[in-house]
């Protein structure tokens, strides 16, 4: 046990393998967590999927009834009607959720209207919808 | 062959450039991780898309169906009896019309015979929702051994905590004829203040007054049920995969109705499904079907 504890020789070895076993796994680590957090950006831009069930031309103006069928949560970040931006009520729906998404607007009957529903990673809900009579 | 050799003793004694491998190694590990990540994800979403045009369900009929009724609730524990007593049969006797039926009898009190029981009944919400609910209706079978005093049903008014028939259709009460005899009651549209959030009923069968005969009543059937009308919609899957609806609509120029559902239709079947609680507006009109897939089915009537 004495010789063990006296002789010195190849700690420095050792210590060297272990440190850079050490090193090694802080940075595969990082390399997995950086994997992940770049990932998860594309796999959420790329499930995201949703619907307009329903455009209603309200007397207070256009509210599009919209619904999630993808496979992240959504927040609509835009409204365009007619190519101009409008005002509405934020909107972010779970994954299965569907709410009215109200635009204050005045219209104009049998218009037709392009309405553009855009989401902050770019998801879009673009159609042609025209007003009752 | 020395020429290999040396090549080899060579590269074995000369290890520049092994941190240059390690890192392309495991560089390209996390570019396959990431490469793999992504691809699988995208090949499910690609199977999401791709039974998303494989769905193909539409709606083959519409149908105003007017009045429409629950099963009936009946006891699941034997009534509590607050004045008189119990005297034959069972709660089993009351739950169907077969001609078996419980006994109760008035108390043995000469010139006060009262009777007096109640029974907790649970509503069926799970299929017809307190939203979808029209009224409620009480009906009993009963045979009284005395014609000349009346029978009242009441149900527990959860808001007023108290027995009452204030908000029935009828308050009168029954008057026996001697032989079996319904009597049925509904709520009228205060059912509310009847059932609670949970379902739960509680109904008191109780005499008129007091009296000098002691009666004798048997009860064949006492039940509970939820009254309702809707709307069915006929539902005909063509496509090769399940089909989930989860949403309609009914929409005319005035009203854009949103009713949310769970009706599943297998590949190749039909469905038929009512919306409690609904009536189709006048002409013109349409409905959509959304299902969890995103694919939405119109019928317009016109």
């Amino acid at each position: 046990m004495r010789g063990v504890l006296s002789d010195k020789r190849g700690v420095t070895p050792v210590l060297s393998n272990v440190l850079l076993t050490v090193v090694a796994v802080a940075a595969m680590s990082l390399a997995a967590s950086a994997t992940y957090v770049i990932t998860e950006n594309m796999r959420q831009i790329m499930g995201e999927r949703v619907i307009a069930e329903d455009v209603w031309f309200t007397s207070d103006g256009i509210s599009i009834y919209i619904r999630n069928v993808g496979k992240v949560a959504i927040e609509v970040s835009s409204v365009y009607i007619n190519f101009t931006s409008q005002f509405f009520t934020p909107l972010t729906l779970e994954v299965g959720g569907h709410e009215r998404l109200n635009v204050t607007l005045s219209w104009d009957a049998d218009s037709l209207y392009h309405i553009n529903v855009v989401t902050s990673r770019g998801t879009k809900i673009v159609d042609y919808y025209k007003a009752p009579s | 062959m020395w020429t290999t050799i040396r090549h080899l003793r060579k590269l074995r004694s000369d290890r520049r450039g092994v941190s240059n491998v390690i890192v392309m190694v495991l560089s390209l590990v996390i570019l396959v991780i990431i490469a793999s990540n992504v691809i699988l994800w995208s090949y499910h979403m690609n199977q999401l898309d791709w039974e998303k045009t494989q769905e193909s369900m539409t709606i083959i009929n519409l149908v105003n169906v007017n009045t429409t009724y629950s099963r009936w609730s009946t006891v699941k524990a034997e009534y509590q009896v607050n004045l008189g007593s119990h005297v034959s049969g069972s709660f089993i006797n009351t739950q169907t019309i077969d001609g078996n039926w419980e006994t109760f009898q008035e108390e043995n009190n000469p010139l006060t015979y009262r009777l007096d029981f109640n029974g907790t009944f649970i509503l069926d919400l799970t299929a017809y929702p307190l939203s979808l609910i029209n009224t409620v209706e009480v009906q009993m079978r009963y045979r009284a051994s005395d014609t000349l005093e009346k029978r009242y049903l009441k149900a527990y008014n959860w808001t007023s905590n108290a027995y009452s028939d204030g908000s029935f259709n009828n308050t009168f009460g029954h008057a026996p004829s001697g032989g079996w005899d319904y009597y049925a009651v509904n709520f009228t549209d205060k059912w509310q203040s009847y059932v609670r959030d949970d379902g739960i009923v509680v109904i008191k069968l109780h005499d008129e007054k007091n009296d000098a005969v002691r009666t004798t009543i048997e009860v064949d059937f006492l039940g509970v049920r939820i009254v309702t009308s809707g709307v069915a919609f006929t539902f005909k899957n063509n496509g090769s995969l399940t089909a989930h609806v989860v949403s309609l609509w009914i929409i005319n120029s005035i009203i854009h109705n949103h009713y949310d559902v769970n009706v599943f239709i297998n590949s190749g079947e039909n469905e038929t499904y009512l919306l409690s609680g609904v009536q189709l507006p006048s002409k013109p009109y349409f409905v959509k079907a959304i299902t969890e897939r995103g694919n939405i089915a119109v019928y317009s009537p016109n």
